[in-house]
């Protein structure tokens, strides 16, 4: 995983953060998913909100 | 200790470490027309606010000034000291020749002030009625060096003044030499009166020897008199000048304008030059006084500082309003739309210049250059300019503009989304009709036919709120509504609207995600090319399924002891712990739409540091200083146990049931899941009911009244998210009560995470989305006695109010239905 892949996104709806290391398995995303390699059905887990919802984390 | 003053909040040194100690001069009504015509409105809110502005530009006292002619001055001061002394939380100068009214003013400020002034001109008979009150007080004074025969011109007249002042003070009334303030005055050395021209320098002489003389006693100068009748950019450069001359003489305050001070780094040696040579008169051509040369040099040259606002003054005024709007900046805007008005009519200043500005605003805004709360300032700017152009038009130009209806739907009470739609619409040049919230179909469908408008916006953020819009749907069709219907709202999708409200009615229905899909949405329609919202399933793809299919939740955990059973209420629930359970990245980029979109790293953490976190702190001092929230708490525990999809909660003798929706696919949750059968043994549930009460509900609907859109948004969301956190807060105190809080979450993300025992879940939101709970919850809980009520749809008011059921079992945690 490089540094780009590696880069965190928070929900802004709920402050959810989506860590490319851990994935999602609850929701059949393994870990060492970037964020921008998500399907595009992908949600927030917690409140549901669409990825244009997500910000980079600094 | 140090000489002080003191305000309700802070002391503030008299000698500060790097001089001199500011005083705002702008809430003066003698002083700015601006803070006189707030004044003569009796809006003393934006009175203070101007107040705020000094204090924010670094202002470290605040002169207070309403003596005008035809004014109560008593009446305004009290007014005006007791809104600044609780809002302004730098020192306030009480500047009033009255004695009665200093007096009064004194014995209602809750600080040490300084009163602005006491003087000799009347031979010493109000000096002697002001000094007891200053002692009485314990207030530090000003004092001017004026006598019987008038202002003191020569250093010699002012120091014998000054002495003369200082035997009053300190020998008959026993004031401390620190107590006062002695002001030197200075005439200006600008208008060519050769009488005048050392004038600085009796001055600064002046300020040398009351410092040596009288040991202890303090300084302060109106700095910018010096320079009346020279060119605004040279004056900036002299009295800066000045001020730092003055503060080598020893001068410890100077009434100045914090913001036109000019470091002296700033200054070119040249001008520096010239200054001093005006300042000490010092002839160094025979020809010209160094008057002449000052003058003659700033008319063919603009100081380097000066060149931005030489560069505005260049460009045109067309350019100049498209600017401000495009900045969101109020500076001068009333002055450059006179000039326009001189050149063009009021409605083509609106459609040549407004209108293409918000244009391009909402361009910028869709590229992701520009952030939301930037886009508001802008359409304050528009706002005002658009309210100040109307006088001057006619009302026949209004005639052709698109008109839209915005409603919030009938059981919703939340109208912060259609709020924005009608702001952005209405100041890009649309009429708009913002008829309410709660709106039944059939007043919307009356509403629409009467005002004869163009488009319908329909908004709502419950879940139940679709339901309604999907359901109305063929109303509007029987009706014969015949116009487009736009639709937003949290709980709304594409997909909903293109399959659940398209197919009941015969014109198109939109699906708009923001303001500015609303926006987009009505200029389609004018362009004749607006489109009903589909869905392609191919193309869009479907919301991903659960990961995990089989959940099996067992029920063999212990049962906690509840440590009451029934409901009790709490009202002295402190707010400041509260905060750090806020949500702040939730509330900056979310609430507040500080995203970092197309920003560096670097860029956004300095717009946070800068920009974001100074209005958060404030809205946490007013949060507790203006008393603004109150938190309040009913909440209670039950015996329950479930049956299926109910969980039945008995009540002392009363039992409630609680039907709960089942998930249609895998891993088939139900919040009934998470407790005890009868056979099993039956369970423990709690339930809450917390509010922050309606004052801050008030202030947001306030704020919108008065078109300040972008502290609308900041105080909404602030009061949104403070409520959430005082459900977490909340939730973790019940935790605790039932003795289930030994895992507790370390930082924020835990709690998002709920990395906690158990689960609450909001009654409206994706497990229990039926706002019909709330009869049985109100039935337990009587949370009328905290302040909160039912709507007929069953919402809660005031808005910044939030429910839930609370569940221990550690299996529960979100999912959605």
């Amino acid at each position: 995983m490089n540094a780009t892949t590696a880069k965190k996104y928070i929900c802004v709806n709920c402050g959810y953060i989506y860590d490319p290391e851990l994935g999602d398995p609850m929701n059949n995303i393994p870990p060492g998913t970037a964020f921008e390699s998500l399907p595009k059905e992908w949600v927030c887990p917690i409140c549901y909100a669409m990825q244009d919802m997500f910000d980079p984390l600094s | 200790m140090k000489p002080s003053v003191a305000s309700l909040y802070q002391a503030v040194e008299l000698k500060q470490d790097v001089g001199p100690l500011l005083v705002g001069e702008r809430t003066n009504a003698n002083g700015s027309k601006k803070f006189r015509d707030r004044l003569l409105e009796n809006d003393y809110q934006a009175c203070l606010a101007i107040g705020q502005e000094q204090e924010a530009s670094g202002a470290h006292v605040l002169d207070l000034c309403a003596a005008y002619a035809g004014r109560d001055e008593l009446a305004d001061m009290l007014e005006l000291v007791r809104l600044f002394s609780s809002s302004i939380k730098i020192p306030l100068m009480i500047d009033s020749t009255t004695p009665a009214c200093i007096g009064e003013c004194l014995k209602i400020y809750p600080g040490r002030a300084i009163v602005n002034s006491i003087n000799l001109e009347d031979g010493g008979v109000n000096i002697r009625k002001v000094c007891p009150m200053l002692k009485t007080y314990g207030a530090a004074v000003v004092a001017l060096t004026i006598n019987a025969r008038g202002m003191a011109m020569t250093a010699d007249d002012k120091v014998a003044t000054a002495r003369e002042i200082y035997d009053i003070a300190v020998g008959e009334f026993g004031l401390r030499p620190q107590d006062l303030m002695f002001d030197a005055l200075t005439f200006t050395i600008g208008a060519g009166d050769e009488t005048l021209r050392d004038a600085a320098v009796q001055t600064l002489n002046a300020i040398k020897r009351i410092k040596a003389e009288m040991p202890g006693v303090m300084t302060i100068l109106g700095v910018s008199n010096i320079s009346f009748g020279l060119a605004p950019h040279s004056r900036k450069v002299l009295n800066s000048v000045f001020l730092h001359e003055a503060v080598q003489a020893g001068l410890d305050a100077a009434i100045i304008d914090a913001g036109k001070v000019l470091p002296l780094s700033k200054i070119s040696p040249e001008d520096l030059e010239l200054s001093l040579d005006l300042l000490y008169d010092r002839v160094k051509d025979p020809l010209k006084s160094p008057l002449m040369r000052f003058i003659e040099h700033y008319q063919a040259h603009v100081p380097e500082t000066a060149a931005d606002e030489a560069a505005t003054r260049a460009r045109r005024p067309e350019q100049i309003m498209f600017d401000l709007i495009v900045d969101g900046d109020k500076d001068g805007f009333e002055d450059t739309l006179s000039i326009l008005l001189q050149r063009r009519s009021a409605l083509a200043i609106i459609n040549d210049i407004l209108v293409p500005a918000m244009r391009h605003v909402g361009e910028l805004f869709g590229r992701g250059d520009i952030l939301l709360p930037f886009v508001l300032k802008s359409a304050e700017v528009m706002k005002l300019s658009v309210t100040y152009l109307e006088p001057h038009m006619e009302k026949v130009e209004a005639a052709h503009v698109t008109k839209i209806l915005l409603a919030t739907v009938q059981g919703d009470v939340h109208d912060i989304g259609k709020n924005l739609v009608d702001i952005i619409l209405s100041n890009n040049g649309y009429k708009v009709y913002n008829i309410g919230i709660k709106m039944p179909a059939e007043t919307i469908i009356e509403k629409a036919r009467e005002l004869k408008v163009d488009l319908v916006g329909l908004s709502g953020l419950l879940v139940k709120s679709a339901i309604v819009m999907k359901e109305s749907m063929p109303l509007y069709q029987e009706a014969g509504l015949g116009v487009p219907i736009l639709l937003g709202g949290a709980a709304l999708t594409p997909k909903f609207v293109a399959q659940e409200c398209v197919p009941g009615y015969n014109h198109p229905v939109v699906y708009c995600s923001d303001a500015f899909a609303g926006l987009k949405a009505v200029r389609d329609f004018e362009a004749g090319t607006l489109k009903t919202t589909t869905w392609d399933l191919q193309v869009q793809g479907e919301k991903l399924k659960p990961g995990l299919k089989n959940i099996e939740v067992v029920r063999t955990h212990p049962v906690p002891q509840p440590p009451f059973l029934g409901s009790r209420v709490v009202t002295d629930i402190d707010p400041t712990p509260l905060f750090s359970y806020i949500n702040e990245q939730a509330l900056f980029r979310g609430r507040w739409g500080y995203r970092r979109a197309k920003q560096t790293a670097e860029a956004y953490d300095q717009l946070i540091a800068n920009e974001v976190r100074p209005l958060y702190a404030e809205f946490k001092r007013r949060a507790i200083q203006d008393g603004l929230v109150r938190p309040q708490a009913a909440y209670g525990y039950f015996r329950c146990h479930s049956e299926g999809d109910v969980l039945h909660v008995q009540d002392g003798d009363a039992t409630h049931l609680f039907p709960f929706p089942r998930q249609a696919e895998p891993p088939h949750l139900c919040i009934t899941d998470f407790f005890r059968t009868p056979a099993e043994g039956g369970d423990i549930v709690a339930f809450f009911v917390v509010t922050i009460g309606p004052e801050i509900d008030k202030a947001t609907h306030a704020l919108y009244d008065a078109n300040k859109y972008h502290d609308y948004l900041m105080l909404h969301g602030f009061s949104v998210e403070l409520t959430d956190a005082f459900a977490e807060y909340w939730h973790q105190v019940m935790r605790r009560e039932l003795g289930i809080g030994g895992a507790e979450p370390e930082n924020l993300t835990g709690f998002v995470n709920q990395a906690y025992q158990g689960s609450r879940y909001g009654f409206g939101y994706p497990a229990c989305p039926d706002l019909d709970a709330h009869k049985a919850v109100f039935a337990m809980l009587k949370p009328e006695r905290i302040g909160v009520t039912l709507t007929d749809g069953m919402e809660m008011v005031p808005e910044q109010t939030t429910s839930a059921i609370v569940a221990h079992h550690p299996q529960a945690k979100y999912f959605a239905v």
